[in-house]
């Protein structure tokens, strides 16, 4: 693969995943935790020190940026080079998805190789 | 309204022995009020609950304080006060879901990175308010007792940062057995 500027953030973890994608559309810490939550379907729950950290170093590496406020709240979104990231991350995924089998074809294989019973 | 005061000490490493001690406190309707000195803890004496207390390690100031206190509020996390670096907060206990205020090892390690950050700059700040510049103490040798004493803060300040660093240790392993 092409060294590109988004490879030194690459793979995100899942939970920093979750919290870039929430930031597509500006959104507060906590609507980010809530977002997180709702689309992986509740596997990333989020406590608030951990994403008022994430949020922070995201932040400092240029990834997402403060839009405004709502009251006490700070407002991220996304910048360009987080959606690069994204979108690279994204591109891993689809990867990782067209090496993956059906569940059931992985006990299929089984059978089939020498040496397991 | 009653208040009780209480008298304790923790160390910096003991910050899991303090929340467990304070949600002791609060079975007992002890709830935590202020914290008007280090080692001091007030109480509103109440109803007994089911509370779960958590200490972070912060030195944000103005906006930054105010969007993090916020969060925390926003989660359901109410602040208590604060101690020399540490925040207080509390949350009600709802069923069997027991809540935290990090949600994975790496930022819990990144919590004890900061207290440790902390006590390794105000070492030599300390140094240099109890030694003038020849490197002798300011309290004159003929004073034993206090230098015994700075010897053994000295001493407990060292045995803090190597707890400490032992605990990150630890975390970083379960971390990376965990991944």
């Amino acid at each position: 693969m092409a060294q590109t500027s988004t490879d030194k953030h690459l793979p995100l973890t899942e939970a920093t995943f979750y919290i870039l994608l929430a930031l597509v559309t500006p959104k507060h810490g906590y609507a980010v935790m809530q977002e997180a939550e709702e689309v992986s379907q509740g596997t990333i729950q989020l406590a608030p020190g951990t994403i008022y950290g994430a949020l922070s170093s995201l932040e400092k590496s240029k990834l997402i940026t403060m839009v405004g406020t709502e009251g006490r709240r700070k407002i991220y979104q996304v910048t360009e080079l987080g959606k690069h990231v994204l979108r690279d991350q994204i591109h891993r995924y689809q990867i990782m998805l067209e090496n993956s089998v059906n569940e059931s074809d992985l006990w299929a294989a089984n059978t089939t190789e020498e040496g397991v019973s | 309204m009653k208040k009780i005061r209480k008298y304790k000490w923790f160390w910096a490493w003991q910050d899991e022995k303090e929340e467990a001690w304070l949600s002791e406190m609060a079975k007992q309707g002890l709830h935590l009020e202020s914290l008007p000195f280090p080692g001091i803890y007030e109480f509103r004496k109440g109803d007994p609950g089911d509370y779960i207390y958590r200490l972070d390690f912060q030195s944000l100031q103005g906006k930054d304080r105010e969007s993090y206190l916020q969060l925390f509020d926003d989660a359901g996390w109410e602040h208590i006060g604060d101690m020399g670096g540490w925040v207080y907060f509390r949350h009600l206990v709802n069923g069997s879901e027991i809540p935290d205020i990090y949600s994975d090892l790496e930022s819990k390690i990144g919590k004890y990175q900061r207290i440790l950050v902390a006590l390794a700059i105000f070492l030599p700040i300390m140094i240099f308010l109890t030694h003038d510049s020849e490197g002798v103490t300011r309290f004159g040798s003929w004073f034993i007792i206090v230098e015994l004493l700075q010897a053994i803060l000295y001493l407990l300040w060292a045995f803090a940062m190597v707890r400490l660093f032992l605990r990150i240790n630890t975390l970083k392993k379960k971390n990376n057995e965990s991944s």
